[in-house]
């Protein structure tokens, strides 16, 4: 009968015994946890609300910036030559040494420009022209031809306003052309707006001058290079041309993200802070407690490291289990919101996102072992005549 | 034995190591105790002493066995068996999963001698075993210990009971922190 009592237990209870035996520390403090649920799962909580907060905004924060960039990421790589106050317009000799700064570096596209009143089948608008042989490197949509010949291509908005179709034919100060492509200007950005714009073969512009030239580069770092390289060879003697690149704009965007993110993550941190002061309290309060006890141990022959470890596992535990809620809850938060919005989900599912839920996971648990030091210091190394009497 | 405040428990305390006397000093086998770290003391009362308390001093949520085995469980050997063995001999083979609060007075202080001989000390501390034990119990407990010196293990108990004289080879009044006897 003994025997078989004594069986039943050790199969019911190998397991946990097992584990006890293996984490005698940490099966203290699961146990001593569970005594107050409430008050743990109280300053849990506070875990859970400041590593969500700061999964939230850092991972909003990285997947604005991703998709930002993403947008913005052609403007860095255009440089934009136009002429400078007081000349004309850019002639065969300058658009020689534009081609010998970006040699290696990127597409010389020379723009004519100019405007006019179009026409097409619904309607009547008046539209920025450009002329260039090269539309597709500029505007850089699949369906843009690579050179026009009789024909034009539309922007969107433009060919939304006059009813006008690939097939279709517009006029323009007394010639027709047909519509050969309409250049969707979604995703691209870049100081052409092609949208409302109609894209025209350069023999069609009266002047052989060029109005502005754009260079797409290959990288931001091209397009700084061949900006500084474009101003040595004509603006050195005189300012001849006025030369525009947005690799400047686009690092103080970057710089500027970079700022806001920092800052939106500062202030979830301070949430995670004020998480570490609760569990301080908790802890403060749960040894206060359990001074007797902890008394005994000491008595018994528990060293005070030992002690010390049990109530640091225990405060970290908090920071754990409450860690791993905040991270989860957080992370399906931001997916949710980049489903239910225009922000791609490719943008929140990037590697520094990973890292900012590894970060604010590590950092709530290491917040929660802060939170516990004091606490458990003070009590393993009480001396146990003194905490016995407690 | 000796009335409350004659200093029966200090002198308990200071030797199971956990107490330092204000003068004068405490010797362990002729070394000074006043000289070890609390790392050397601890040691000591986890290899040497066993404790007795008044109020039996379990952990609550530790189920009986657990109780017993409570100062080894940092160590890396398992004295599972011997906690269930030690409560097979007080008489508690029937509750070595039942957590204190659901062990009668004299049920918890048989845990808590079988707690204070898990280690096999050299001697047994004792503050009051049968403080909070009505007679029966309290007799009972004592033939537990009475069992435990006739093994060999030296016991010291201090109390105001005088059925505890009873069991005892030999009583020192203490009055006003002073031996006398």
């Amino acid at each position: 009968m003994a025997d078989e009592r004594a069986s039943d237990q050790s199969v019911e209870s190998s397991l946990a015994t097992r584990l006890a035996r293996r984490f005698p520390a940490g099966s203290l403090a699961v146990r001593n946890l569970s005594r107050q649920r409430l008050r743990a799962g109280l300053a849990m909580l506070g875990i859970v609300i400041g590593v969500f907060a700061v999964i939230t905004l850092g991972m909003l924060g990285t997947a604005l910036q991703t998709a930002a960039l993403a947008e913005l990421g052609g403007l860095g790589n255009q440089v934009i030559i136009s002429p400078d106050d007081g000349e004309e317009n850019l002639g065969p000799r300058e658009v020689q040494a534009i081609r010998q700064a970006a040699a290696g570096g990127g597409t010389v596209i020379p723009l004519n420009s100019g405007g006019a009143s179009v026409s097409g089948p619904n309607g009547q608008s008046f539209a920025q022209l450009y002329g260039t042989t090269q539309p597709a490197a500029l505007f850089g949509v699949d369906n843009v031809p690579d050179t026009l010949r009789q024909g034009v291509a539309v922007g969107d908005e433009l060919a939304a306003g006059l009813g006008a179709r690939v097939g279709s034919a517009v006029e323009i100060e007394g010639n027709r052309y047909r519509v050969l492509a309409i250049i969707d200007s979604e995703g691209t950005f870049s100081p052409i707006r092609p949208g409302s714009a109609v894209v025209l073969p350069p023999d069609e512009f009266v002047a052989d001058d060029y109005a502005q030239v754009v260079v797409q580069a290959d990288s931001a770092d091209d397009a700084r290079a061949i900006a500084d390289g474009v101003r040595e060879r004509l603006n050195t003697r005189q300012e001849r041309v006025s030369v525009l690149s947005l690799t400047s704009v686009l690092s103080r965007i970057t710089e500027f993200f970079a700022l806001l993110n920092g800052f939106l993550l500062a202030v979830a941190g301070i949430s995670l802070v004020v998480a570490g002061v609760s569990i301080f309290n908790v802890m403060l309060m749960t040894v206060s407690e359990r001074r007797g006890e902890i008394g005994v141990l000491r008595a018994v022959g528990v060293h005070r490291d030992e002690v010390l470890r049990t109530l640091l596992v225990e405060s970290t535990l908090l920071g754990v289990v409450g860690g791993a809620l905040g991270a989860i809850l957080g992370t399906a938060v931001v997916v949710g919101v980049a489903l239910g919005t225009r922000l791609p989900l490719s943008a929140v599912l990037v590697p520094t996102n990973g890292l900012v839920v590894l970060g604010a996971f590590g950092f709530g648990m290491l917040i929660a072992l802060g939170g516990g030091l004091y606490p458990a210091y003070r009590a393993a190394w009480e001396p146990p005549v003194e905490s016995l009497r407690g | 034995m000796g009335p409350s405040g004659s200093g029966k428990s200090t002198m308990l305390n200071m030797l199971g190591l956990l107490d330092d006397p204000t003068t004068g000093s405490v010797e362990l086998l002729g070394e000074r105790v006043a000289a070890l770290s609390a790392r050397e003391r601890t040691d000591v009362r986890r290899k040497r002493v066993g404790f007795v308390f008044q109020d039996f001093h379990l952990i609550p949520t530790l189920s009986a066995v657990e109780n017993v085995r409570l100062p080894t469980r940092f160590l890396d050997a398992d004295y599972t068996d011997r906690a269930v063995d030690l409560l097979g001999r007080v008489g508690l083979a029937d509750r070595l999963r039942h957590t204190p609060d659901e062990l009668s007075g004299g049920q918890k202080q048989r845990v808590a001698i079988a707690r204070s001989l898990i280690n096999e000390p050299d001697v047994l501390l004792a503050d009051e075993p049968t403080g909070n034990l009505d007679r029966d119990t309290g007799e009972a407990v004592l033939g537990e210990i009475q069992t435990i010196a006739d093994a060999g293990v030296g016991v010291v108990a201090v109390t105001h009971d005088s059925l505890v004289g009873e069991y005892a080879d030999r009583t020192v009044e203490l009055v006003d922190g002073v031996l006398d006897g």
